[in-house]
């Protein structure tokens, strides 16, 4: 989970990311930074993000975005 | 029934539907709903309430397919003996090609009746040298009420199917009231499946609580469709209808006057709608959440007809920009422009699809593909740009997150909003560009100083109420902006005070709407998109 976190302090600094569950919600996360957000995922994680994951639900944490990544990689096993 | 405001809709419609809903059995309430729901569309659509009925059976159906090809994959996905990734991918081909057709099949049916007469003007000068004669007028069909806002509800249900994030609706009779529920058939908010149909179907009572607030809901979308937006139209009429004889300070009011209006208007339509629905015990998503209190053209955009822009969003931009071509652009510029800048270099394609499709949405003309080429370019550019703001403020001595900056990009912001709906209101692109004209090179306050921006169909009297008016809603919005909620606190008040209110409130539109003499009553505006 701590790759995400540098993921996300890479791309939009100065926010408390640890501990939210309102990241989408409170607008903290765009669509232009989940868009950038994603492409850096998939290449760390070596995993493909479909957009029907691109849901609220699945970025409004971090342990959600860890989850959703887990899923993934689960999944293309 | 051509306006949600009418003495008919509001006077003996919306109380006739409320009573046959409430004396029918709880099972029979959403057949009373579907009913008074179709009955509205016939009385302004007449027999295109067939296309109605296309459109629902054709996502039912659709959804019906995608269930049964999701249980066939995961019956075959559980036999050890073969290769996950092919059935995977069978019946992904599968499954997309059932969302492609019946997608393509409401989405043709919108373009044939809304914009084929567009394309037959646009092409036929440009097929004219090759000999080809296009024919004119499109299908002379006519447009049903409603059909961009239900064909995008009917489009996120089988994209939700298919994602699974929404069940296959096996009652054809449900997913009817979903798309034709009549409050939202005229305007929207452009509701997901999940946020509505099962409440609808539920046949909740009609409570004291909820009768009330809806109708109050409902009165403050009346108030603001009455008072400011009706009031407004004269004004907004006589400029944009003659726009050759006025200077650029008129235009400039006209174009400010617009937003007031158009703002008035949709979201007086949409405290109807959403008052209404309230009444029927089901939450409509709401569309505006103080739009002018926005920092970027951007965060408009998610502040402004919300259910819109997340349509767009859900549906257009992450698809495009996750698809295999727009993902290797975005590694590609990665590597160029930089982790930020990279990914937001490439979302350009799919934000000009969104807006591409935005402007398109609004209406069959140049002008509001000149609006959607305008937010499209003020957003991108506002994305890249962002990163360099933030260097640069520090080094010019500017807080970032200081109250002066925020008020100087609210500022900025109302300004980008205005142009936007001065292009918006224009009837043709060469138009909206003659406007921005005149606005440019012929700005003058000449006629302010003579008192001519008073013989425009407002009076002083007219800019005092409309001025009140909108102090009251600039009040209520920076409340709701605070986290406060007014109206609900005041709901808490003992009911003979909420009775007063009520009372006060119906008395303000009576005696300050504009309506009857020199008034004419206006459409919902957003009914003709």
């Amino acid at each position: 989970m701590d790759a995400i976190l540098d993921i996300l302090e890479d791309l939009k600094s100065g926010e408390d990311y640890r501990g939210r569950t309102d990241l989408v919600d409170a607008r903290v996360l765009d669509s232009l930074t989940i868009l950038a957000l994603t492409s850096e995922l998939e290449d760390t994680f070596d995993i493909s993000i479909p957009a029907v994951e691109i849901v609220a639900a699945n970025f409004n944490s971090l342990e959600a975005i860890w989850a959703m990544v887990q899923r993934l990689r689960d999944e293309d096993f | 029934m051509k306006s949600y405001f009418s003495l008919m809709v509001l006077g003996l419609f919306v109380p006739a539907a409320v009573a046959l809903y409430q004396l029918a059995p709880r099972r029979a309430r959403p057949l009373v709903l579907l009913a008074a729901s179709y009955a509205f569309f016939w009385s302004i659509s007449g027999k295109l309430l067939a296309f109605l009925l296309f459109s629902t059976l054709s996502v039912w159906a659709t959804g019906l397919v995608l269930e049964e090809l999701q249980r066939r994959r995961a019956a075959e996905m559980r036999d050890p003996d073969v290769d996950r990734r092919v059935v995977k991918r069978r019946f992904a081909r599968y499954m997309r090609a059932a969302v492609a057709a019946c997608v393509v099949a409401n989405l043709g049916v919108l373009a044939a009746l809304k914009y084929l007469a567009f394309f037959e003007a646009v092409a036929a000068p440009l097929l004219a040298p090759l000999g080809i004669e296009v024919p004119q007028g499109g299908l002379r069909l006519g447009v049903p009420i409603g059909i961009s806002f239900y064909t995008l509800s009917a489009v996120s249900y089988v994209v939700d199917v298919y994602r699974k994030t929404s069940p296959a609706d096996h009652n054809p009779v449900r997913l009817a009231l979903f798309l034709a529920f009549f409050p939202q058939i005229m305007e929207g908010p452009i509701a997901r499946y999940n946020e509505t149909a099962c409440s609808l179907w539920s046949g909740r009572p009609v409570t004291a609580e909820n009768l009330f607030g809806g109708t109050a809901r409902a009165l403050w979308g009346l108030a603001k469709k009455l008072i400011v937006a009706d009031r407004v139209n004269v004004f907004v009429k006589t400029v944009f209808d003659g726009s050759a004889s006025v200077d650029g300070g008129v235009v400039a009011l006209a174009a400010v006057l617009y937003t007031i209006q158009l703002y008035c208007d949709f979201s007086g339509t949409m405290d109807f709608a959403v008052g209404v629905g309230r009444i029927f015990g089901t939450r409509l998503p709401e569309n505006f959440r103080q739009p002018f209190a926005s920092r970027t053209a951007s965060e408009f955009w998610q502040r402004w007809h919300v259910t819109l822009g997340a349509w767009f969003r859900d549906y257009v931009f992450y698809p495009v920009s996750l698809s295999k071509p727009i993902k290797r652009l975005t590694n590609g510029s990665r590597h160029l422009l930089g982790n930020r800048m990279g990914p937001l270099a490439a979302s350009g394609v799919a934000l000009a699809c969104v807006w591409f499709g935005n402007g398109l949405w609004h209406g069959a003309g140049g002008q509001y593909l000149l609006f959607g080429a305008y937010y499209f370019v003020l957003i991108w550019l506002g994305g890249l740009m962002a990163p360099l703001a933030e260097r640069l403020c520090p080094r010019l001595g500017i807080d970032h997150d200081g109250a002066a900056w925020h008020a100087w990009q609210r500022g900025r912001t109302l300004v980008v909003i205005f142009i936007g709906e001065l292009i918006f209101r224009a009837s043709s692109a060469p138009e909206a560009l003659g406007l921005l004209g005149t606005l440019a090179s012929g700005f003058s306050l000449a006629s302010f100083a003579d008192g001519t921006v008073f013989s425009m169909g407002m009076d002083a009297a007219d800019f005092g109420v409309v001025a009140c008016a909108v102090a009251v809603l600039a009040a209520v919005g920076r409340l709701r902006e605070r986290g406060a909620h007014p109206v609900r606190r005041a709901w808490e008040l003992p009911v003979p005070v909420r009775a007063a209110a009520m009372v006060a409130l119906a008395f303000v539109i009576v005696i300050f709407g504009a309506y009857g003499g020199s008034y004419v009553p206006v459409d919902p505006m957003y009914a003709q998109f």
